[in-house]
């Protein structure tokens, strides 16, 4: 079998702020890892003898269990002055890593899974919008995507049209850009780092870097696990679990345009832990 | 009321549940309960040294136990949510209270062990947890035989809103749903209900409301 | 006994739903309105009732993102996804794509529907075209279904008794008499429809209900497989 490229990439295993030196056992594509905080106050992430890779970025702990060929990718809007950074929290779901983000780069569920908050019906409708594999960075990008929404944040009030663009810069991680209320002409940053922890086993750590100076941190939070827990039961009920790279098993259409890209850039690089490649 | 409140906790939801459709206002405190930690903190544990939520206070009353909640907003403003008075409708009722124990411990266990990595014997919770819906199963069956919709009589209780939201999260911790008829029904029966409100995991009736026609599509 | 039913004994299981009737609910557990999950052997269903009652049987997965439709909402005559809420027709094939309300979905869409009628109070669904009509249980009413975490030989050996032709095995609890409907889950666990006699009173049936339970964790205890759980 050959070597899953995957390996080599950087993926969330805890959060900064949460370490302790007792450390917690945690898995990474079926490897058992240890996260602890080290003597120097470092993170650290070891397998009884082994020691990986560590990078502490955008307030969780990143490695990687094989050699990886570039830095963790960078989320320069976040750190304007003026951001705060919001730490969601952990939510572990029994789906594919790549079912996970697939659903993140979908905006034509919100009127029925996030029902008068993202979406509304009869405002259904998903304008075309633009895709496309960025080459020099090699990163998937949806932009001028619009769409109007009930309540777009925890900051909204009534419905506004939002714009969105997704950015999928590592196979199981997705930064949204979005409209920001308060600071019309700036762009909320909205991520999902997804640790697989298994092909059919994930954790979700969402993060946000946001202006907002109102909101409690606490009302942030919930907000955006609320979103995350109406998510969970649609992943936790698509068959199959793995997400289909044949394009036989499942339709798309144009709204469905970021997955088609998404789905075409993980087989180019054969990025397929968690995915299935022929139908069953 | 002022209820210290977390959006995931089923829990909570009974409290937030009950009062939407009675017509209560709740004034919400929301605790960092995940990842923060915040009802094990000082200011909570003041509250409820057990370290637990829903906290609801009204003047000076403070109750730390949902069932206990639920109980004290339908004495306040909805009292046939407490059955006709009757023996035989009061101890139905407290039954179920009772019962509503053992679906925090087994279902709501298996889910915060599934969901948010909290520790747990997660077979032997599943296990009870199913055994527990079997139950409820039975009864619910032996109530619809008798043509009668809810857990106590042919209306809605506080009986009915302390088991839901558990058994409706119930596949949050791997637990299916799938096996019970009877549940389903009596489940849709209360998302039917007037005022009704979601919590996460728990989708909107969408079919309680007309598709939307688009105008053109008439001409 | 016919071979079809005689190879489900000896296999523990359907051996050819190829041409079988299989009762996969009641129906009164799937009203107006309603959906809800079924099994066929190898084959999850969403069983679901149009709001002027027409009943059918999906497979559980819509084609758009592999979303199990049991978990979808029935308005008026269509079966909609919870995900994005595409709709399905009572003839399997797809009505609306809200993320693009002016598309006229392309034809080849489809929940894939399987054959279905209700006989005797009960939901039947086949996976082909059947040869016969399913099995008439005569005289006889259903009161519920449960499932039974045991094998068909655990069940029989509970009952003292064999599963016949129609696939109904008798049993007696405590002196209440429960005919079941047997069909096939996944893994070591059947569907049991319990009937009673059409004059039953009310009564009758609860009894009934509580002897299918007794029954149930009989079988279960003599099953090896849930022994070994």
């Amino acid at each position: 079998m050959t070597r899953q490229p995957m390996i080599d990439e950087w993926y969330p295993v805890g959060l900064v702020s949460k370490l302790s030196t007792t450390g917690q056992d945690t898995m990474l594509m079926g490897q058992p890892v240890h996260v602890a905080l080290g003597n120097g106050g470092e993170p650290l992430v070891t397998a009884q003898s082994r020691r990986f890779p560590v990078i502490s970025r955008f307030g969780h702990v990143w490695t990687s269990l094989g050699e990886p060929k570039k830095d963790l990718f960078a989320i320069p809007e976040a750190y304007q002055p003026g951001r705060r950074f919001v730490d969601v929290g952990v939510v572990r779901v029994r789906c594919s890593p790549l079912r996970a983000v697939e659903n993140f780069l979908d905006i034509a569920h919100f009127p029925f899974v996030h029902t008068d908050i993202l979406g509304a019906e009869p405002h259904t409708e998903v304008q075309r919008y633009e895709v496309e594999i960025r080459e020099r960075e090699d990163e998937v990008w949806a932009t001028k995507i619009h769409f109007y929404q009930p309540q777009a944040a925890k900051s909204a009030e009534g419905g506004i049209t939002t714009e969105y663009m997704y950015r999928v810069p590592a196979p199981t991680c997705s930064i949204l850009y979005k409209t920001c209320p308060p600071r019309p002409g700036e762009w909320d940053v909205i991520t999902l780092f997804v640790q697989p922890l298994g092909e059919e086993l994930c954790d979700v750590w969402p993060w946000m870097a946001l202006f907002d100076d109102t909101t409690p941190m606490v009302d942030l939070i919930h907000f955006q696990q609320l979103i995350f827990l109406q998510d969970r039961s649609i992943l936790e009920n698509q068959m199959p679990r793995l997400l289909p790279l044949d394009p036989a098993m499942e339709i798309p259409t144009r709204a469905d345009m970021t997955s088609v890209a998404y789905r075409r850039w993980l087989k180019r690089h054969n990025y397929t832990y968690g995915a299935q490649l022929v139908a069953q | 009321m002022k209820l210290y409140d977390y959006v995931l906790s089923p829990s909570c939801y009974k409290i937030r549940l009950l009062a939407a459709l009675v017509g209560v206002e709740l004034t919400l405190r929301p605790v960092d309960f995940h990842p923060g930690g915040e009802h094990r903190g000082p200011e909570l544990l003041a509250l409820n040294p057990a370290g637990a939520i829903p906290i609801l206070e009204d003047d000076d009353v403070l109750l730390t136990e949902s069932s206990a909640m639920l109980v004290y907003i339908a004495s306040r403003a909805a009292p046939e949510w407490l059955g006709d008075g009757s023996a035989r409708e009061g101890a139905r009722i407290q039954q179920w209270l009772s019962f509503s124990h053992r679906l925090t411990a087994t279902l709501g266990s298996a889910r915060l062990h599934e969901m948010l990595l909290r520790p747990g014997d997660i077979r032997g919770l599943q296990s009870a947890g199913k055994q527990a819906l079997r139950e409820l199963e039975a009864a619910l069956t032996e109530q619809r035989l008798s043509d009668v919709e809810f857990l106590v009589c042919d209306h809605p209780t506080i009986a009915d809103i302390a088991c839901f939201p558990y058994v409706a999260l119930a596949p949050d911790g791997g637990i299916s749903l799938e096996p019970y008829p009877s549940i389903r029904l009596w489940q849709r029966a209360i998302r039917a209900l007037q005022h009704f409100i979601e919590m996460p995991g728990i989708h909107r009736l969408h079919e309680l409301r007309p598709a939307p026609v688009r105008p053109e599509q008439g001409a | 006994m016919d071979l079809a039913t005689l190879a489900w004994k000896i296999e523990g299981m359907f051996p050819n739903a190829l041409c079988q009737w299989v009762p996969v609910a009641l129906s009164v557990d799937v009203p107006a309105a309603t959906v809800s999950p079924g099994w066929l052997p190898g084959l999850e269903l969403a069983l679901w009732r149009s709001a002027a009652g027409h009943i059918a049987a999906s497979s559980n997965r819509c084609p758009h993102r592999g979303m199990r439709l049991s978990h979808g909402f029935v308005r008026g005559e269509n079966l909609s996804c919870i995900y994005h809420g595409w709709s399905f027709g009572p003839d399997g094939g797809c009505v609306r794509i809200p993320a693009h309300p002016d598309m006229t979905p392309p034809a080849t869409i489809n929940s894939q529907n399987k054959a279905v009628l209700e006989a005797g109070g009960i939901v039947w669904v086949c996976d082909s075209n059947p040869k016969s009509p399913p099995p008439d249980f005569h005289g006889l009413v259903p009161v519920r279904s449960l499932t039974i975490e045991a094998s068909l030989a655990a069940l029989e050996a509970a009952a003292r008794a064999v599963a016949d032709g129609k696939g109904l095995l008798a049993a007696t609890i405590d002196g209440v008499r429960i005919h079941m409907a047997l069909a096939p889950l996944a893994g070591p666990q059947l569907l049991a429809h319990v009937l009673v006699a059409a004059d039953s009173t009310c009564e009758d049936r609860i009894a009934a209900s509580r002897a299918a339970e007794a029954f149930r964790r009989m079988a279960e205890a003599m099953s090896p497989e849930s022994a070994a759980a």
